[in-house]
């Protein structure tokens, strides 16, 4: 990928060097050739990639850029207005990326709640075994091939859904949005199926503990009703292990986006960075690992934060 | 007789049986695999010659039972060989005529996919002449194909011709006529006005198996004759099929590349075994080494190697494979390489949290102050109490490493030379199998990959709750 840096470097310079007017005066080919090459060499001197890749030079000017979002331009790609900055590009797709993601995670944190607790007071035999089989179930099956088989299902033998999800109609038409809430349905109920079963399992085991304190059930031999002691105490207080799960849940789908977005065509950072890489455009592949990692580390840090919030025990510091 | 405690311990045992079974079953296939297909075939997955008389996207032969009922049965494939041919020849004044005849028994209500014929002539000085023709159930006989044979077209008859510099003549030609070949449909275009709707577009077997009346199959015998016109002696046909492509074909159907799915979930079947095994045993032997140290050293050392265990685990790990996959190459053992080292963190942290439980536990510190050494205690205590979760953790971490092969394999990350589910499942994507409904491709590779995991999960759990940790030694 360094070859791939350099080349590119080398492209951009003869390109911008050979528009200079000056250079437009010089008859002899050679010569002009000559200064351009001169040129070139200075500036990869300068930028050090002469340089093994452990020079701290190199290093140092490629840190200072990723930290300056200094990213550069992709090779192939182009945002919906022609840009092909790769910021802008990212900037463009996140958005999709999050929509899709975010709201299919916390779809299935809400319906695991709802479930979970409603079995966890239930105990019933038959639904804990048919949760648990669910639940080994989704974690053995491939998500990327269920996305698969779903889009046999509702594409082709039932044609309700359509297989690509891109919108065929530009960003700017007003029915855009809604239209690609509709191309979003495949890929959400897809992905609220795989993570469903996990989902209500990990809420009952939660639920099910914290209903087992002392606390909880002096309450009922108080004589609050059952229902009011499951909402109001038991699930406040299953709320840090429950935001440690929609958080582990969201880093975990961050990294399966890529092979979701690619089979469904959702134009998000995932489908973007797959077809990146099978175009080898180094600078857009560097760029949305920058991306994929801060998000990555963002959503931990949201998560250290908002666990702190909803349970003061785990701020102070100490062990 | 069951007592209570025993069916409970049977029925926390359920999961773990049905995981053996499926296990054994896989273990079957492997060695079925191992032993009885060459590895000299299994090579040839990628290999287009190999497969070149299969069928094209054929489904499954057991589809017919379902579609039995409404009369609407797929044709099945058929390779015909040389012995199964109808022989007869008579001799004009000046050349001898050969002919074989091919019965075809068609009783589908669709069209076949294909049809194709190869052969191979040995020849003499003079080249003799070819003709193919069939003759339909309706009493019609088309011409599909002639051609004098050319001695020099293509690359044998050069190395033929390299041999018979001197007088010694039989070239050899090999041939293969296609049913979608320009000669085929140029020449039933001169059939047009035999039937009543225009055969523009249509491919040349939806005109030979079609009724003259409507564009539907005319069931019936064909006689597919093969016909050599010789003028002297050394003309011998050496070899010829015919091979009518069905759209149903073997226990799993046949991909776009025509190769035979089930084939390819056979030769899969060791690789996946092979993978999951070999990062499981590594990572979780290094988790558990790792993790025995950082917790029972504790202090300075064992703070630092669980802040590098955080680091591992807070790494995107997908997106840091496919980087590392773009740029070291594609080779199984650099895969098998990366899964382990982002593998064992996992194992480690749990394995560390253990051995701060046993270091506590009084028989341990008793030994400690008897004057027993680190590496004693650590080898009589702690290693035979964490073995029980060792083993539940090699069995959960095998379907890690499988689905995550699976996945960089349809990323077209997979070594290339060992075939594998994933590496199938992204050939049916790039041929954009789930939108033409191809579900046969689809189905089997991922049902395996999912069968595997959860076998090993299933093990996994029902090891894990066996396993406990005792207080007394």
């Amino acid at each position: 990928m360094v070859d791939n840096i350099r080349m590119q470097v080398t492209n951009s310079l003869s390109n911008s060097i050979s528009e200079n007017q000056r250079l437009g005066q010089l008859q002899d080919p050679q010569e002009r050739q000559s200064i351009i090459n001169k040129q070139i060499s200075i500036q990869i001197k300068s930028l050090g990639l002469d340089e093994p890749w452990y020079s701290p030079k190199k290093i140092i000017n490629s840190l200072l850029q990723i930290i300056t979002l200094n990213l550069g331009n992709s090779r192939f790609f182009t945002t919906h207005d022609g840009s092909s900055s790769v910021n802008e590009l990212i900037i463009e797709k996140v958005p999709n990326t999050i929509l899709l993601f975010t709201s299919s995670s916390i779809t299935v944190v809400a319906i695991g709640i709802v479930i979970g607790s409603y079995l966890a007071k239930m105990e019933g035999k038959f639904s804990d075994q048919l949760i648990a089989g669910l639940a080994s179930a989704s974690q053995s099956v491939p998500p990327w091939w269920f996305s698969m088989i779903m889009i046999v299902l509702f594409s082709f033998l039932l044609q309700i859904f359509p297989a690509r999800s891109t919108p065929l109609i530009s960003p700017d038409t007003p029915g855009y949005f809604i239209d690609l809430l509709y191309h979003m349905t495949l890929p959400f109920i897809t992905m609220v199926i795989i993570g469903f079963a996990s989902s209500v399992y990990y809420v009952k085991y939660i639920v099910l503990r914290i209903i087992d304190e002392d606390y909880i059930k002096t309450l009922g031999i108080i004589g609050l009703p059952s229902r009011k002691i499951l909402l109001k105490h038991a699930l406040k207080n299953a709320g840090p292990q429950l935001t440690t799960m929609l958080g582990l849940g969201l880093t975990a789908t961050l990294g399966g986006s890529i092979l979701i977005e690619e089979i469904f065509d959702w134009p998000g950072m995932g489908n973007l960075f797959y077809n990146a890489v099978i175009q080898n455009d180094s600078p857009l592949i560097i760029g949305l690992v920058y991306f994929f990692t801060l998000l990555y580390l963002l959503t931990r840090l949201l998560l250290d934060l908002t666990l702190s919030l909803l349970d003061p025990r785990i701020s102070t510091g100490d062990e | 007789m069951l007592t209570s405690k025993m069916k409970l311990r049977l029925k926390n045992y359920k999961g773990g049986v049905l995981g053996f079974v499926l296990l054994l079953f896989l273990i079957g296939i492997t060695i079925y695999t191992v032993f009885y297909i060459p590895a000299k075939e299994r090579s040839e997955w990628n290999n287009p010659f190999y497969w070149i008389d299969y069928p094209k996207n054929a489904a499954p032969a057991w589809v017919n039972y379902f579609l039995m009922p409404f009369n609407q049965q797929l044709p099945e494939h058929k390779v015909y060989s040389k012995e199964e041919a109808v022989i007869s020849s008579y001799a004009e004044t000046d050349f001898k005529v050969n002919n074989l005849t091919f019965l075809y028994e068609y009783v589908y209500g669709q069209f076949p996919s294909a049809f194709s014929i190869p052969f191979s002539l040995e020849i003499g000085e003079i080249s003799p002449a070819v003709e193919i023709s069939v003759k339909r159930p309706d009493g019609l006989t088309f011409d599909l194909y002639y051609n004098s044979l050319d001695p020099i077209p293509s690359v044998q008859n050069e190395v033929g011709a390299q041999l018979s510099d001197g007088d010694t003549h039989p070239y050899e030609i090999s041939q293969r006529l296609f049913s979608s070949s320009k000669e085929v449909i140029d020449t039933l275009m001169k059939y047009t006005n035999l039937f009543n709707f225009s055969l523009s577009d249509l491919p040349s077997e939806k005109i030979i198996f079609s009724e003259t009346n409507s564009n539907i199959p005319l069931k019936g015998t064909y006689q597919f004759v093969f016909t050599t016109y010789s003028f002297d002696n050394d003309t011998i046909l050496k070899d010829i099929n015919l091979i009518i492509e069905g759209k149903v074909f073997g226990l799993l159907g046949t991909d776009e590349f025509r190769r035979d799915i089930s084939f390819g979930i056979m030769i899969g079947t060791p690789v996946a075994l092979l993978i999951g095994v070999a990062v499981a045993s590594s990572s979780t032997t290094i988790g558990l080494f790792y993790g025995l140290i950082a917790g029972y050293k504790g202090g300075k050392t064992g703070t630092f190697m669980v802040i590098m265990i955080d680091i591992f685990l807070s790494i995107p790990t997908m997106v840091l494979f496919i980087i590392l996959s773009l740029n070291f190459g594609r080779s199984l053992l650099f895969l098998i390489g990366l899964f382990v080292l982002f593998g064992w963190p996992g194992v480690a942290l749990i394995n560390r949290t253990f051995s701060v439980q046993i270091k506590n536990y009084p028989y341990v510190e008793a030994s400690k102050l008897m004057g027993e050494s680190d590496f004693k205690v650590v080898l009589r205590h702690i290693i035979p109490q964490l073995i029980p979760f060792t083993l539940a953790n090699f069995a959960l971490s095998v379907p890690a490493a499988i689905l995550a092969e699976s996945a960089l394999s349809f990323l077209g990350f997979g070594d290339p030379s060992f075939p594998t589910w994933g590496q199938m499942l992204q050939d049916a994507h790039f041929s954009s199998a789930e939108i033409l409904g191809y579900w046969w491709w689809i189905l089997p590779p991922g049902l395996m990959i999912s069968m595997t995991s959860m076998a090993f999960i299933l093990i996994g759990r029902s090891l894990e709750h066996r396993a406990k940790l005792s207080k007394k030694q």
